[in-house]
């Protein structure tokens, strides 16, 4: 929970709405929290006083350029509060106000409260309306240059491409991203949003493999790029980790050089055992496993261990019910 | 080597600061400071920690029954009931801040326009109501799942309210809570929801907030809890289980994390906690080392948990922190119900509503679901035994009102 400072965004030469005499004629209306309220907040004069102005004019039904700003201070005192944004877009309505503004003012906020939903909500909306989503890549890299896992900024980003059809410079993006730091799990996922919509054929799903060994080669250890490297797999026709041979023979070549990274080693699990219940009761093939999974549990994943032998116990009924039949 | 076993030995041996956490949450529900007025839109979703976390830490009878009363009128003054002719904006605000003060009957009126009910602070505040022993009779429950069902999009996700609002995943569990909670479903679209909820099934197999967002686990924890509370968790088949189990499982560093190469932080041994117990694969984790670190959170001065070592704790965190630690048998805390996040004792209270409004055939629940999540009668009778006995210390508790800071 992060908290509100008031000071922080609204500076020291503060003038009390009840002193500026454009707001005279407004009479505030307090919060009635009833007899007996909990959590009640020890609000600051200030915020019970912008709240108060803004009950007033939401109850005189104000749409005017003046209410505009008064929303723009109660944002500035809790962009948590999605009545205000909702507000505050039905005023611009109302107002016929040019949106590009707007949208400069909200690039101002996001950075300010790039983690806050009611923000990227408004600026989803405004986008919408404008039907313009030219700003909209550099608005989230700039916050991804921030932080390069904000889900916020990714979920907008996401959202833009995808409705105003913005694939076309996306990989070169997302290779920087991954390029920067391959342990980046959202940079991954993005890659894998973009050639879904690009679509997985063989060549491109072998190029993909090539580009996640090359990585896994770097980093071995890293569960993003593994992750990645299955979930490609499984684009394949027939959905088989082992229908690219290419990648079982790296991975084995990885083990016999002596890798033991968890991820390595649960992948060899996975095949093996797709392999296993394929081929009916490969016995060779899932004493493979119940080794493997033997070694995560003993020493190379020792915190997984009751899963690994859970996994290899699986197996094991998977196999007999399967000779059973 | 033999420091790094020492340190190991110090934190399996911290015990949990039981009554320095119940005081710590007792505060939140008196005067907050204003620093936290960013927080003003969400006072019910911390009055659920503060309540909720009591509840597990068998603590409730330090509610005295007078403020019992009030939290429980004050939530009752959240509630938005649409008239005929108005749109389905039914539910609970989780403040006041559209509420004013004035007898003018025509502000009221103008105001009352951008009074919605809000999906969150629905599932909060009928939570707090359960758990607090509320019989929900000042609710009506059509009304309110009209609400539900008025902000469900084609798509079949949900936004938290009639208007202005994003929508997904954490309002497609909302949506799902309030609706097992008031055991009624109303024109809800099940069907549509699960598919939204299998569209955001992503390549690694954890859920995504959205679509083709990144796997992460409190969209996990709502897409599955959303599929248990609807009755379809049935709907997944062996090997996505079983796929989904890997993901969860390899969300144990120590502690748990929410997505893979970030880190570790307190509220996740809940969300991963809990979306494993979902699918019976809990006891697969690693107990010990979960609660070393959770343990590492916790603040020994104040009480209450933070999401890292030397971060400052917060009701969300301290909650979270205790319901993860529950689900290891800490001694001292309740069970907790994993897809609800309320305690067994407060289910099963509303087990019981859900009897009497079936027994009374109450209209409302005319279209209810039979389906009912799959609990052990043992653990049901006991948790209502714990729930009677709750009830009776409140009549008879003695204990001094915590003073607010």
């Amino acid at each position: 929970m992060s908290d509100s400072s008031d000071e922080e965004y609204l500076g020291t030469d503060w003038l009390p709405y009840s002193e500026r005499s454009e707001w005279a004629d407004v009479k505030p209306l307090p919060q009635d929290d009833g007899p007996n309220p909990v959590v009640a907040i020890a609000y600051s004069p200030k915020f019970r006083e912008v709240f108060d102005y803004f009950r007033a004019i939401i109850a005189s039904r104000e749409k005017t350029w003046r209410a505009l700003e008064l929303t723009t201070d109660a944002l500035r005192l809790n962009p948590a509060n999605y009545t205000v944004w909702q507000y505050r877009r039905d005023i611009l309505r109302e107002l016929d106000a040019n949106l590009k503004n707007e949208l400069d003012y909200l690039t101002e906020v996001i950075g300010q409260n790039a983690k806050n939903y009611q923000v990227w909500h408004h600026r989803r909306v405004i986008v919408e309306m404008l039907n313009d989503a030219s700003q909209e890549l550099e608005l989230t890299q700039n916050a991804l240059d921030i932080d390069a896992k904000n889900y916020h900024a990714w979920q907008h980003r996401q959202w833009a491409i995808r409705t105003f059809n913005l694939y076309d410079d996306e990989l070169p993006f997302v290779d920087r991203l991954i390029c920067e730091d391959q342990r980046n799990n959202s940079a991954w996922n993005q890659r894998f949003f973009v050639l879904k919509h690009l679509g997985f054929t063989p060549e491109v799903i072998q190029r993909e493999l090539v580009y996640t060994m090359n990585r896994i080669r770097i980093i071995k250890g890293n569960e993003s790029a593994w992750n990645y490297l299955v979930g490609v797999l499984r684009q394949s026709e027939d959905g088989l980790l082992s229908s690219y041979p290419e990648v079982l023979e790296f991975s084995e070549e990885l083990y016999n050089a002596g890798n033991r990274s968890p991820y390595l080693l649960a992948f060899l699990i996975d095949v093996y055992q797709e392999q296993a219940l394929q081929d009916g009761a490969n016995e060779q093939l899932a004493r493979k496993v119940y080794t493997l999974c033997d070694d995560m549990a003993t020493k190379h994943d020792v915190i997984r261990r009751k899963y690994w032998q859970y996994v290899a116990a699986n197996l094991k009924s998977q196999l007999s019910s399967k000779s059973a039949k | 080597m033999s420091y790094h076993i020492d340190m190991e030995d110090a934190a399996a041996n911290e015990p949990v600061l039981l009554s320095k956490h119940s005081k710590n949450l007792l505060r939140f529900l008196h005067l907050l400071p204003a620093r936290m007025a960013s927080h003003d839109n969400t006072r019910s979703t911390i009055v659920f920690f503060a309540v909720c976390g009591l509840d597990v830490l068998n603590a409730l009878h330090l509610i005295p029954p007078q403020m019992r009363q009030d939290i429980i009128n004050w939530i009752y003054g959240g509630l938005v009931v649409p008239r005929s002719n108005e749109k389905q904006c039914g539910g609970f605000m989780g403040c006041r801040a559209m509420v004013p003060q004035t007898d003018d009957a025509e502000l009221q009126e103008c105001v009352r326009a951008y009074q919605w009910g809000h999906l969150a602070m629905t599932y909060t505040s009928v939570a707090v109501l359960a758990t607090l022993g509320d019989d929900l009779t000042r609710l009506d429950r059509k009304n309110i799942v009209a609400g539900v069902a008025a902000v469900q999009r084609p798509d079949g996700s949900f936004s938290a309210c009639i208007d202005g609002s994003e929508s997904d995943m954490r309002f497609v569990y909302c949506a799902a809570t309030i609706c097992h909670m008031l055991d009624y479903w109303g024109d809800v679209n099940k069907e549509t929801m699960y598919q939204f909820i299998m569209r955001s099934l992503r390549y690694d197999y954890g859920f995504s907030q959205e679509l083709e967002g990144e796997a992460h686990g409190g969209t996990t924890f709502c897409a599955l809890a959303a599929l248990e509370l609807s009755g379809q968790l049935h709907r997944l088949d062996t090997c996505t289980v079983e796929r989904l189990k890997r993901w969860l499982i390899f969300r144990q560093v120590d502690g748990f994390q929410g997505r893979p190469n970030k880190p570790v932080d307190t509220c996740y041994s809940f969300w991963i906690g809990a979306s494993l117990r979902i699918l019976n694969a809990f006891e697969l984790t690693d107990y010990a080392k979960n609660r070393e670190y959770i343990m590492t959170t916790q603040d020994k001065l104040v009480g209450g948990f933070a999401k890292w070592p030397q971060s400052t704790p917060d009701p969300f965190h301290t909650y979270l922190g205790l319901c993860g630690l529950a689900f290891t048998g800490e001694p001292g805390l309740s069970d907790v119900m994993p897809s609800l996040n309320i305690s067994m004792a407060a289910y099963a209270h509303l087990k019981q509503l859900h009897e009497s409004w079936r027994l009374k055939g109450d209209e409302n629940t005319t279209g209810a679901s039979p389906y009912s999540i799959a609990t052990t009668p043992e653990l049901l009778d006991a948790a209502m035994e714990q729930q009677m006995k709750m009830c009776d210390d409140s009549e008879t508790s003695t204990s001094p009102l915590i003073s607010a800071q």
